[in-house]
């Protein structure tokens, strides 16, 4: 994230406010890792600080880690920040390692991610030299080149713990060369097996397999095709061919999608996305496809897709259905049949465009509700029961005329629309006073404190009316109305 | 229709987070809405009734007392005692709830009320909508509370409450009991409904913005005027009525607390009869058979003021407790008003010998004051402990506890939550409170809002700020008092409710200590000074190592010329008060050469006497540059002592007295009000007063302002004169043991750690320059404290060897193990682990910090062998001999002696090895800076270069923005001067240099030397070994790391000035 000011991620740990990481700018402040939030700012004031959030991190590494597949099919994320590739089968089609690495560090930075790299004949050498290896960009290592490559690097570059390689910095052994020429026997027991694995893993003396990244976006289906295709029907074949797939897994894991992603390769290395949503989770590849498929017409397949992936991004739980006993026109109205609709309404209208209405936490009335996209996740919490609220809401409320016989009493009668309506029962009443934190810097914000009322006209019609203000000697306050009962 | 009403059902901020108003808000406004009594209920609390009961007593409103119960298993209920005896009940009740609980919480359970309820009157509080398992309650409570139980009845605007309170009114008359109309305040006017949401969203942890419906939907929940409360309850006229009664029976009040204080003489006899036996005991042991005649006088004066105020047994308290701390070992040394008296004296409380120090004036018990007598006892630091726990054990925990403190919001922490609350982002909430430097109560300038980089004019950040100035003064949670002991000779949960503290094995009332002086509770102040500690260790380890009887604090030879030559070259690291910076530039000026100058020393360099502008004047009076005037005649008398300039409290009361015209009473209310804060207002009336008096008896207006001024700082940071001459004693014995026995000095400071203002490397620098040797951590030779080694029977040096106490992460347990069994020496690290006892990690901390030297093992060497140890090899039996070496050998790159000094660094915190600087010397000398030591050498007003680490860095809030630093190098320290202007430029260098280079000019006052900086760079990079930093630890001082820090707590520590 590019900014003026130096940016750095910071976490609570116990009760101190810790630097989790630094952009570019706040390392050039000498910010670093580790240190308090307090001390960071005393060096650098204008210093901005937001939240880490290691789950997005996460996830933001394992979307990384899907998108890499494009280069090998054996990806794996390593600790927080990094990924390795096993390239041996790929590099061919990129005609050197170098460009490889080249054209891969390309487009991760075209991501916004500031990347570095090496290729080398192990894995725990690669991570070591991009990791530590700083301005040679990227780093790659010749077979059999390794044991050299490592040779000045510090320790740590090993993946041990942070005690060991303090001791071992400690004992003068602080560069991988000086481990190189000591005997092993004396080794294990200060240290444990670790560190002679480490290092025979990375001079590839011991063998250290990758394992494919974690399955973080497990319910994905890919589909290669030998010969790339080029046509709308080979598009919607191969989208059905992956809905059959992944909704038979989710009925297994009785899981329904709310969002699917489409992600076709294109033999020039140009990805295509299309993405859907469902309003309420749903696993059924017909009614899935239904909404996919007229995305077809904005791929632009150019000059063929090579892979498909078709990701279900966002999941929620979906109990598996039991086929009714009435024919389908006797079933209840509910949200079973809505929600189709809804799902084709919102793919073609626009998901903007089809809104939902769900309670919100206020006291104000207008307040108390609020729209959402259809396809949001419904918000916690039901309409609250504990004062009584109409069914209709004016927005918004109308001036009506109203005679009260006392300052605090409820109107003897009042005239809406050129009608006059009795009043025979009434309640309240019920006072609401604004929400003040909404009216900071307001300039002459009016006083408009409401006593809603609930009453009964002779002809038995509910109503909620509010008087807003208090009756003073100088100010005879406004009626409105704001609801009908029925 | 009566129009009389009492609002009984309050909820002050004591209920905290809650309440959004003060109790003296609470009931001066219902005095002036016309209420004829009113209570305040806080939940399960009655920490907050003493202050209503003296805004009460002030504005004359009946005070009901009471409080609201709530259970685990049942709905909560008003509880209003009938008297003293149902007081003592509640109370009882409530210290049940809390002791079985942990700190801040209070589980009460339906069964505890049935011992507790006999003399209540009970109100329950009904839920929202009533149901039938509530009207079951109703009837239930009916039945046992017969005649003395109500039904809360609110009228709460929520559009149902006719429906509502007609349904209670129903539930009422069928149980046979009645409604009790209340407003359920939250706040004492409306306008506090939106500090109150704050405070909720504070509890609720959430911003407003999202805090939704769990707010008030509206500002009613405020005291409401009498004629208000009929209209809103004309329905319900017996609702009114029976506010009336619960009043008229509910008779208790706070003035009915007859305080009484134990005995103290177990067979009968008359603690009075007592108090006279001991203090004649006293007097002939201080003066021998023939005591000077103004002594007998001044005995008889204050034992007829102890007797007509009974205040005996308080005495025989202190007494009792200084003879065990005496018995035990434990220095320990009186201060405080009462100080002052002769029968302290006698008693052995306190070493201001009267007859020798002529104080000031009787701030001793006086008849005007109606004030019990304030004596706080200091004891060693680390032994305080066994003080507090003598005292449960004697009195026993029923009967002592300690006071409580209110934590109050400052406005750093009202800022800190406010901001959170009204939404503003982490980063500007974080920066906003940073501009608070320490404990500020005021407000935030437009221009400190602005240096933090926001816009002052932002309508959200104005009122931020404006909610957290009405924050500031809440209480936020109750904690135990540094050491003020409440002893009672009945049940101490009888008086007040008793809770456990935080802390294991302490436990301390919910009144504090203004609360407990408002009610003429008497307080035993037990405190801790860890000056006494190092005293202590002082005098043993000379007792040791070159015998002669035990000296205590006063046995120590008085007026030695070379202890006040050392002191006037501020020669004074690790002495006691007088070893800051701001001290330690004052001495050479001050010149004390007799013990009352060290009193003054110590008086002076307070930030009341800096921000009075009293100093400089003093100064030149003393050095005779400035003739000694006095403003009047009877001025003179009060400021004889101090060359007209008035340096302690006493003088600014007595000018209130004397100058201004102001009673003994209003000048001590005067310096409450100053102490507090807590009313503005009030302050402001009396400097109007005070400025009016002074001119009227034809002061300069000027002198007056500057009086009132100095009296303002003595509110928080000024000395009483007895104070000072206590800790004067205490600055002049530690002296004198830095003056005769640096060794010992220097050893037993380091074993007093945590105190003072120096940390390891300092103490340890100074005393090898004292011509110390310092000897380095080792097993073979090190204890867990730091030692004296003496060679040969001839040297009177001893050798000072470090001791495991000094390595970071090492447990003493262990350490002593290893003391205890090194026998003739370890030969092999294996011994260590076998014989000593002591796991790898353990000694692989020890060979970390090169403690094997002994054994022929550096760092290196030791921690590989330590390292390859076996564990599971069995301790003690196996002979070190017996394993062969089995191992290939490995022969380890060697250790550079920068590496070891970093790793010195890193362990302990200091190397004796080399001083990081000096491997810099060759390239500082090429760039010209020169080493600190040669500063002395320097002209006055010379430019010149010197660079060292960065030890303290500091900006006191009395020197407008200026920073103050003190850097070392192998040569010595330098102290720097950095403006304001070249400090906003130099920002980051300034706050995280660990080396840093300051070029300037010299100024040279005296051998005061200062080095006002002109640039600053910052060369830590070339400090670094292997791309890390130097791991230094800043002093304790030091405010950049440190900037919480309250420095009137840590009152051995003064605030620095220039």
């Amino acid at each position: 994230m590019a900014g003026d000011r130096p940016l750095v991620t910071v976490a609570t740990i116990g009760n101190r406010r810790i630097v989790q990481s630094v952009d570019e700018l706040a390392a050039a402040c000498g910010l670093l890792p580790g240190l308090t939030l307090a001390d960071a700012r005393a060096r650098e004031p204008g210093l901005e600080g937001i939240e880490a959030d290691p789950a997005a991190d996460r996830a933001a590494l394992a979307r990384l880690a899907d998108w890499a597949t494009r280069f090998s099919p054996w990806v794996a994320p390593v600790g927080a920040d990094a990924l390795w590739l096993d390239v041996s089968g790929s590099v061919p089609l990129f005609v050197s390692e170098a460009a490889l690495a080249e054209d891969l560090l390309a487009r991760v930075r075209r991501q916004g991610v500031g990347a570095r790299a090496a290729i080398a004949d192990t894995p725990g050498g690669a991570w070591a030299l991009a990791t530590y290896r700083a301005g040679q960009d990227p780093v790659i290592v010749p077979p059999g080149g390794i044991r050299a490559a490592l040779a000045d690097l510090p320790v740590a570059a090993l993946r041990l713990p942070v005690e060991i390689v303090e001791d071992l910095r400690r004992l003068g052994l602080g560069r991988i060369e000086s481990l190189y020429g000591m005997p092993r026997a004396p080794l294990a027991p200060r240290f444990g097996e670790i560190v002679a694995r480490r290092l025979d893993q990375a001079l590839g003396i011991e063998d250290e397999p990758i394992s494919p990244h974690p399955p973080i976006l497990p319910r994905l289906e890919r589909i290669g095709f030998a010969e790339p295709i080029l046509t709308a029907g080979g598009i919607e074949r191969g989208i059905r061919f992956l809905l059959g797939r992944l909704c038979r897994r989710l009925e297994q894991e009785r899981l329904g999608v709310r969002r699917l992603e489409l992600a076709c390769y294109r033999v020039d290395a140009g990805v295509e996305r299309q993405s859907i949503g469902t309003s309420q989770p749903n696993r059924d590849p017909a009614h899935l496809a239904r909404l996919l498929v007229p995305c077809i017409e904005q791929i632009d397949p150019g000059f063929g897709i090579d892979l498909m992936v078709l990701s279900a991004s966002a999941i929620e739980p979906q109990e598996l259905e039991q086929g009714g006993l009435l024919p389908k026109a006797h079933q209840p109205e509910d949200g079973a049949i809505v929600a189709p609709l809804i799902d084709r309404l919102a793919n073609r209208l626009g998901a903007a465009n089809v809104l939902r209405i769900v309670p919100a936490d206020s006291h104000v009335p207008e307040r108390a509700m609020q729209l959402i996209p259809a396809f949001e996740t419904m918000p916690d919490g039901d309409w609250p029961t504990d004062r009584p609220r109409p069914i209709r809401l004016l927005s918004p409320p109308e001036p009506i005329e109203v005679m009260a016989p006392l300052p605090e009493d409820p109107p003897l009668q009042f005239r809406w629309h050129r009608v006059l309506h009795r009043i025979r029962r009434a309640e309240g009443p019920e006072r609401i006073a604004p929400e003040w934190w909404r009216r900071i810097g307001l300039i002459n914000a009016p006083d408009d404190l409401r006593d809603y009322y609930r009453i009964e006209d002779e002809a038995g019609r509910r109503f909620w009316v509010y008087r807003q203000g208090i009756y003073r000697p100088d100010r005879r306050p406004p009626w409105f109305i704001h609801g009908l009962f029925s | 229709m009566t129009r009389d009403y009492a609002e009984l059902q309050v909820t002050s901020n004591f209920s905290f987070l809650e309440g959004g108003s003060h109790p003296a808000e609470l009931v001066e406004t219902a005095h002036e809405l016309g209420h004829t009594a009113v209570a305040i209920t806080d939940r399960n609390t009655l920490a907050g009734i003493v202050r209503a009961h003296v805004a009460a007593r002030q504005c004359g409103i009946r005070l009901v007392i009471g409080c609201r119960l709530d259970f685990v298993d049942r709905p909560s209920l008003l509880c209003f005692p009938s008297d003293r005896a149902a007081y003592g009940r509640l109370s009882q009740l409530l210290t049940q709830g809390k002791r079985r609980a942990s700190k801040g919480e209070c589980p009460l359970y339906d069964a505890d009320l049935a011992d507790a309820m006999a003399g209540q009157a009970l109100v329950i509080l009904p839920p929202d909508r009533p149901d039938e398992k509530f009207a079951q309650q109703v009837r239930d409570d009916a039945r046992r509370y017969a005649g003395r139980y109500f039904i809360a009845a609110q009228y709460r605007y929520r559009g149902d409450d006719a429906a509502r309170l007609d349904a209670l009114h129903r539930l009422a008359r069928a149980a046979g009991v009645r409604l009790l109309a209340t407003n359920d305040v939250l706040y004492h006017q409306p306008e506090r409904r939106a500090l109150q949401d704050v405070l909720a969203c504070i509890r609720l942890k959430c911003t407003i913005e999202v805090a939704g419906r769990r707010l008030e939907a509206h500002a009613e929940r405020h005291l409401k005027t009498p004629a208000e409360m009929a209209r809103l309850f004309r329905p319900w006229p017996d609702a009114l009525a029976a506010i009336g009664d619960l009043v008229e029976r509910s008779r208790f009040g706070l003035d009915q607390l007859e305080y009484d204080y134990p005995d103290e003489v177990p067979d009968g006899r008359d603690p009075f009869d007592e108090l006279v036996v001991r203090v004649e005991r006293g007097v002939a042991e201080r003066y021998g058979a023939n005591p000077p005649d103004k002594i007998v006088k001044l005995i008889a004066h204050e034992l007829s003021l102890i007797a007509e105020r009974k205040f005996a047994p308080f005495f025989l308290t202190v007494h009792d407790i200084t003879c065990f701390a005496r018995q035990q070992r434990i220095l320990c040394q009186g201060r405080g008003s009462a100080a002052n008296s002769v029968v302290c004296y006698v008693l052995g409380i306190t070493a201001v010998d009267p007859n020798k120090f002529d104080l000031l004036f009787e701030r001793f018990i006086s008849t005007a004051r109606n004030e019990p007598p304030d004596i706080d006892v200091d004891f060693e630091h680390e032994r305080r402990e066994e003080v507090i726990q003598h005292i449960y054990r004697h009195y026993t925990r029923e009967r002592a506890a300690i006071a409580a403190t209110v934590i109050r919001y400052r406005m750093r922490s009202a800022v800190r939550e406010v901001g959170k609350a009204m939404g503003l982002s982490v980063d500007s909430v974080a920066v906003l409170a940073r501009t608070i430097w320490g404990w500020s109560r005021a407000a935030l300038t437009e221009a400190q809002v602005r240096e933090a980089g926001l816009d002052p004019s932002d309508p959200l950040l104005a009122r931020v700020l404006d909610l957290a100035e009405e924050l500031v003064g809440f209480p936020r949670h109750l904690s135990q008092h540094v050491g003020g002991f409440v002893i009672t000779r009945g049940p101490l949960a009888e008086l007040v409710p008793i809770c456990n503290a935080a802390m294991e094995e302490r436990t301390h009332i919910e009144w504090d200590k203004d609360d407990i002086d408002a009610l003429k509770i008497l307080k035993v102040d037990v405190l801790a000074l860890g000056m006494l500690t190092c005293l202590e260790k002082s005098f043993a380890l000379i007792e040791t190592h070159f015998g002669g009887p035990r000296h205590t604090l006063y046995s120590v030879p008085q007026d030695v010329a070379g202890v006040y030559e050392m002191i006037q070259r501020a020669d004074t690291i690790g002495v006691f008060q007088i070893e800051s910076r701001a001290q330690m530039s004052m001495l050479p000026r001050l010149k004390p050469e007799r013990f009352y100058d060290l009193v003054i020393e110590v008086a002076i360099v307070r930030p009341g006497p800096i921000q009075g502008g009293m100093v400089h004047p003093y100064l030149r009076r003393r050095e005779s540059r400035e003739p000694v005037q006095y403003p009047s005649a009877a001025l003179e008398k009060v400021l004889g002592k101090t060359l007209g300039v008035p340096l302690f409290q006493e003088q600014a009361m007595q000018i209130a007295i004397v100058g201004a015209g102001f009673s003994p009473d209003e000048a001590d209310g005067l310096r409450r009000a100053m102490a507090t804060f807590k009313e503005p207002g009030h302050v402001v009336k009396f400097r109007d007063r005070f400025i009016k008096g002074m001119t009227e008896n034809g002061l300069d207006p000027d002198f007056a302002e500057r009086c009132f001024k100095q009296i303002e700082g003595f509110g928080t940071y000024g000395f009483p004169e007895s104070h000072a001459v206590s800790f004067a004693f205490l600055a002049y014995d530690s002296a004198w043991v830095k003056w005769r026995h640096p060794d010992v000095f220097a050893c037993a400071l380091l074993n007093s750690l945590p105190m003072g203002f120096y940390e390891p490397p300092q103490i340890v620098r100074d005393a090898r320059e004292h011509g110390v040797e310092v000897r380095p951590i080792d097993v073979n030779y090190s204890d867990w404290d730091c030692t004296l080694e003496r060679d040969d029977a001839a040297s009177t040096r001893l050798a000072l060897r470090l001791g495991f106490r000094l390595i970071k992460g090492l447990a003493e347990a262990d350490m002593r193990r290893l003391v205890e069994r090194r026998g003739e020496g370890y030969r092999l690290a294996g011994e260590l682990h076998r014989r000593g006892g002591l796991g790898r990690t353990v000694l692989a901390d020890l060979a970390r910090a090169d403690a094997f030297r002994s054994l022929g093992l550096d760092r290196r060497q030791a921690l590989w062998a330590v390292k390859g140890l076996d564990e599971t090899d069995l301790p003690l039996f196996a002979l070190p001999e017996a394993r062969p070496s089995r191992e290939p050998a490995v022969t380890l790159p060697a250790m550079g002696l920068k590496e070891h000094v970093f790793e010195d660094y890193r362990t302990a915190r200091l190397s004796l090895k080399q001083h990081p600087v000096a491997f810099l010397r060759e390239s500082l000398a090429q760039r010209k800076i020169l080493p600190c030591a040669a500063l002395t050498k320097t002209r006055d007003g010379r430019r010149v270069a010197v660079a060292g680490l960065v030890l303290v860095r500091q900006r006191p809030g009395t020197a407008k923005g200026i920073i103050f630093m003190t850097i070392e190098d192998e040569t010595g320290t330098a102290n720097i001067v950095i403006w304001k202007r070249l400090f906003d430029e130099n920002r980051r260098t300034v706050m995280t240099s660990r080396l840093i280079a300051v070029s300037g000019l010299v100024q040279k006052e005296g051998i005061v030397i200062h080095v006002i900086a002109e640039r600053l760079t910052d060369l830590s990079a070339d400090l670094r070994l292997d791309g890390e930093d130097l791991p230094l630890s800043h002093s304790r001082g030091d405010e950049a790391i440190h900037p919480g820090q309250d420095h009137r707590v840590l009152e051995q520590k003064s605030r620095d000035f220039h």
